[in-house]
């Protein structure tokens, strides 16, 4: 059986843009939440969010295109040449026909999408910008990384809301494994925060209420005082190699892909159920040969919904067994927020900087624990000079589908 | 009296940081550098500078080879030999 190695990390995150400061600052606990304000046609409003300094002129030096592509695409675009230039790969006219994309986003080309309304139903009656169908179709990301980094091979977008971009992983790795491709850059993206799409998640009842005193606290996953979840924006993609390949070429390798399962709840349209998830997270260990017993670190979806959260320690106790009180699981969406269609992706990367840093990243802002959820959530910060071997990273979406990950240090 | 010609070849050249000389009537969008998408960017951009709606036409009925023909195709519309169905395509 071929086997997949990650040779390449890229992100765009609240938590800066390069892989080394956001785990130093999530091990320090650190949040990049903060007050965001969004304009319409009413007024201001404002709300938290985990939002990315983004300066597209470190990316695109020939800005008269940057018009072409939305918010999400740019940072797609970003995530990807950081993992390229990382993995040090050079994709040669051999490799180019064995080499492609798997893309995840949850809501897409989510700015211009709402500039395009805003424009035809406040401003311009008549006709919006010329080439508003290529901004958002939702394989724009995906496109234009095949397109810049010349990869000739498969070309898939995933949209499976929250899992888009564990899914978008998961199928790249079987791409790989199953000998359709050599090379694959594997990801997903999010760029959420507009003003519809606030008011969209407010409807919602589900976003947590801006912590007055800390608004950077606001998203306390596992806590009692939690109160929803905070929606954040950024990037993420992998590097995938096949492993003899990668070998061959003396990649550095950070860890290798060894499990992927995924399932659907098909109960509700967005209540989680304990049965689906954990037949995720059976199906990657299995996929794996691994049991609960190899896994050193747990990646939560950890959204900081009552739902979620207990429904999720509830799944880890089922599959985990004796093992769900003594590995550590926690939730860094207490620090970057929910990054919806990105979030699988931007949780896979911290994971596997866990078994390269040797450190867990903690779960923020849990000072009061939730008594229905009692497992080892890593409070406050992290953990460093810890012996990670094998990192889960669960990613459960609306629409039922759950996705999961294992990966295993070299 | 500014000509249409030096109405496109100001936009041409703004938009794409071209030299005004290097626009000529003769010129074709593709001796310019420009491809299909530039030129459905174009078009919005000769929207407004003309006050004028290019109609869907599926693209049949619109020249567009060279700047001469665009030229020509926004005289028909600004002063139209008959006239125009806001809907799109020509009134018979």
């Amino acid at each position: 059986m071929r086997r997949v190695v990650v040779t390449g990390l890229g992100v765009i995150s609240p938590l800066g843009n390069d892989s080394d400061s956001l785990f130093s600052r999530l091990m320090a606990g650190e949040s990049g939440i903060r007050e965001v304000t969004t304009e319409g046609p009413k007024g201001r409003d404002t709300n938290v969010a985990g939002t990315a300094a983004f300066d597209p002129a470190l990316y695109f030096p020939a800005p008269q295109r940057l018009d072409h592509l939305d918010r999400v695409t740019q940072f797609s675009l970003a995530a990807a040449a950081t993992a390229v230039k990382d993995a040090a790969i050079e994709i040669t006219d051999d490799l180019r026909p064995r080499s492609g994309v798997s893309f995840g986003t949850g809501m897409g080309a989510s700015n211009a999408l709402e500039e395009t309304f805003a424009q035809l139903l406040l401003r311009d009656p008549d006709r919006v910008k010329p080439l508003t169908v290529l901004k958002v179709m939702n394989n724009a990301s995906a496109a234009h990384i095949a397109m810049q980094h010349g990869l000739g091979g498969p070309d898939l977008t995933y949209s499976c809301a929250c899992s888009s971009s564990s899914v978008s992983i998961g199928e790249a790795y079987r791409q790989i494994r199953h000998g359709y491709a050599d090379v694959m850059i594997a990801g997903g993206a999010e760029a959420p925060l507009t003003f519809g799409f606030f008011k969209a998640w407010e409807a919602m009842h589900i976003l947590a209420i801006p912590d007055p005193s800390d608004p950077s606290a606001s998203c306390r996953p596992f806590a009692r005082n939690r109160s929803g979840l905070v929606l954040g924006e950024g990037a993420a993609m992998v590097l995938l190699e096949e492993r003899e390949k990668a070998i061959q070429r003396g990649a550095r390798v950070y860890a290798e892909i060894v499990g992927y399962g995924s399932s659907n709840d098909y109960l509700h349209i967005t209540k989680p159920s304990v049965e689906g998830q954990a037949k995720a997270m059976e199906l990657a260990l299995a996929d794996a040969c691994l049991t609960p017993a190899a896994v050193d670190y747990v990646n939560a979806h950890g959204t900081g919904t009552t739902l979620n959260d207990v429904t999720e320690t509830r799944a880890i106790k089922q599959v985990f067994g004796d093992r769900a009180w003594k590995v550590p699981v926690s939730s860094t969406k207490s620090m970057h927020g929910h990054l919806l269609g990105g979030a699988g992706a931007l949780e896979f990367v911290i994971s596997l900087l866990a078994i390269h840093y040797k450190g867990v990243p903690p779960t923020a802002h849990l000072d009061v624990p939730d008594p229905e959820c009692d497992l080892d959530y890593v409070p406050g910060r992290g953990r460093s000079d810890q012996d990670i071997r094998c990192v889960m990273s669960n990613s459960f979406a609306f629409g039922g589908t759950n996705a999961v990950l294992i990966a295993r240090r070299e | 009296m500014t000509t249409t010609f030096e109405r496109v070849q100001g936009i041409l050249g703004k938009k794409y940081s071209l030299a005004a000389e290097t626009i000529t009537p003769e010129s074709t969008l593709e001796s310019l550098g420009l491809d299909s998408l530039d030129l459905i960017e174009l078009l919005f951009d000769v929207e407004d500078e003309f006050q004028i709606r290019i109609p869907q036409d599926g693209g049949s009925a619109l020249k567009t080879a060279t700047v001469q023909d665009i030229v020509d195709s926004i005289e028909k519309l600004v002063s139209p030999e008959t006239p125009i169905d806001p809907a799109g395509g020509q009134v018979t």
